[in-house]
């Protein structure tokens, strides 16, 4: 299958109300979908050879407001590459798990929930710690976390006295 | 414990504890990659009287080679308790000294003999094949003296130890996940 033959595929069985299609390498393209289409065009590529989901990752973009989920996914049969993009609010942000579609999406939504704070709704381990442990403050992924605040607060830094070695040398 | 209270028969196993040293590597970071030229025929770790171990029940060095992370810090503190006495510490590179160029890390602690004795450090980032050899030498020697008593001091100061490792890990010491 080639790019174009995606796109038009796409643009004839997923009524999206907003979004757009970007061919930004060779083999590889770019969707970035409103919140709302997001599961329809995931579940329309699934069946369509994309079969694989490499990856969801999530950007902070803290002057907009807003954090981008990107899902990756691979198709072995056509041979192409998508992410797939949305927008969604920053303050209380809320998402539709795809644990449905794809099952290993569990652990890759509990990481996110852990860095920034999205809430995946439909997915059991949004409780449960994965990677850090006892954590007390903020989504440390967040543009606006200061992790050298927090580490210094945290954990004791080491102060060197360099007047007591300054002593003994005398 | 001070010197003084030492008795013959405790000076005579500290030499002959000095001679053969086993040693778990725990390569929680980057520092891990200078070993494998240390132990092989490059360098040959080994014609001094250190070897490698695999398990810590029959390991008598704990080598900490790199950063450690909140989550890695239980894990190794697990790990040295599981260790026979006598045990030595080790920390390797800059890392545990003050944290190296993890300093503003969430995630790091910066200074590993908050939790664990340290009965040496070994400086660098990382510490070449010859500086390592030579800080196990050094320790070798301070064995053989009496001077790297860690593991003494851990017993007594219980309580101290215990209340630094409660400030970062809370009661997940004593939880089972």
């Amino acid at each position: 299958m080639k790019e174009q033959e995606l796109i038009d595929l796409i643009e004839k069985h997923v009524k999206y109300e907003e979004g757009s299609i970007e061919v930004y390498a060779p083999r590889k393209l770019k969707f970035i979908l409103k919140k709302d289409d997001l599961v329809d065009t995931l579940l329309f590529l699934k069946r369509n050879g994309f079969v694989q989901l490499s990856f969801i990752t999530c950007v902070d973009w803290i002057k907009d407001n807003k954090f981008e989920l990107v899902y990756g996914l691979v198709s072995w049969e056509h041979k192409l590459t998508v992410l797939v993009k949305t927008f969604i609010d920053r303050d209380n942000p809320k998402m539709i798990s795809i644990m449905d579609i794809w099952p290993t999406a569990k652990y890759y939504e509990q990481e996110i929930n852990e860095f920034f704070g999205v809430y995946f709704e439909g997915n059991p381990n949004m409780s449960k710690e994965l990677i850090l442990e006892n954590w007390d403050s903020m989504p440390p992924l967040r543009k606006d976390f200061d992790p050298q605040s927090y580490s210094n607060e945290k954990f004791e830094i080491r102060i060197y006295d360099y007047k007591m070695e300054d002593k003994k040398k005398k | 414990m001070s010197m003084s209270t030492v008795s013959l028969m405790e000076k005579i196993k500290n030499i002959i504890r000095g001679h053969s040293l086993w040693m778990l590597h725990y390569c929680t970071g980057c520092g891990a990659m200078e070993l494998p030229p240390t132990m092989t025929a490059r360098f040959d770790m080994e014609r001094l009287g250190f070897a490698p171990m695999a398990t810590p029940r029959q390991a008598d060095i704990l080598l900490v080679t790199g950063y450690l992370s909140v989550k890695t810090l239980r894990r190794l503190i697990y790990t040295y308790e599981q260790m026979q006495d006598p045990k030595w510490v080790v920390g390797f590179g800059s890392c545990t000294i003050n944290g190296g160029i993890y300093y503003d890390s969430y995630a790091t602690i910066k200074r590993l003999d908050l939790y664990l004795p340290v009965d040496l450090y070994i400086a660098g980032c990382m510490p070449r094949p010859e500086a390592v050899i030579n800080g196990f030498k050094k320790l070798m020697d301070m064995i053989k003296s009496g001077e790297a008593n860690g593991w003494k001091k851990y017993k007594e100061n219980l309580e101290w130890y215990r209340a630094n490792q409660r400030k970062i890990l809370g009661d997940s010491l004593y939880v089972t996940r």
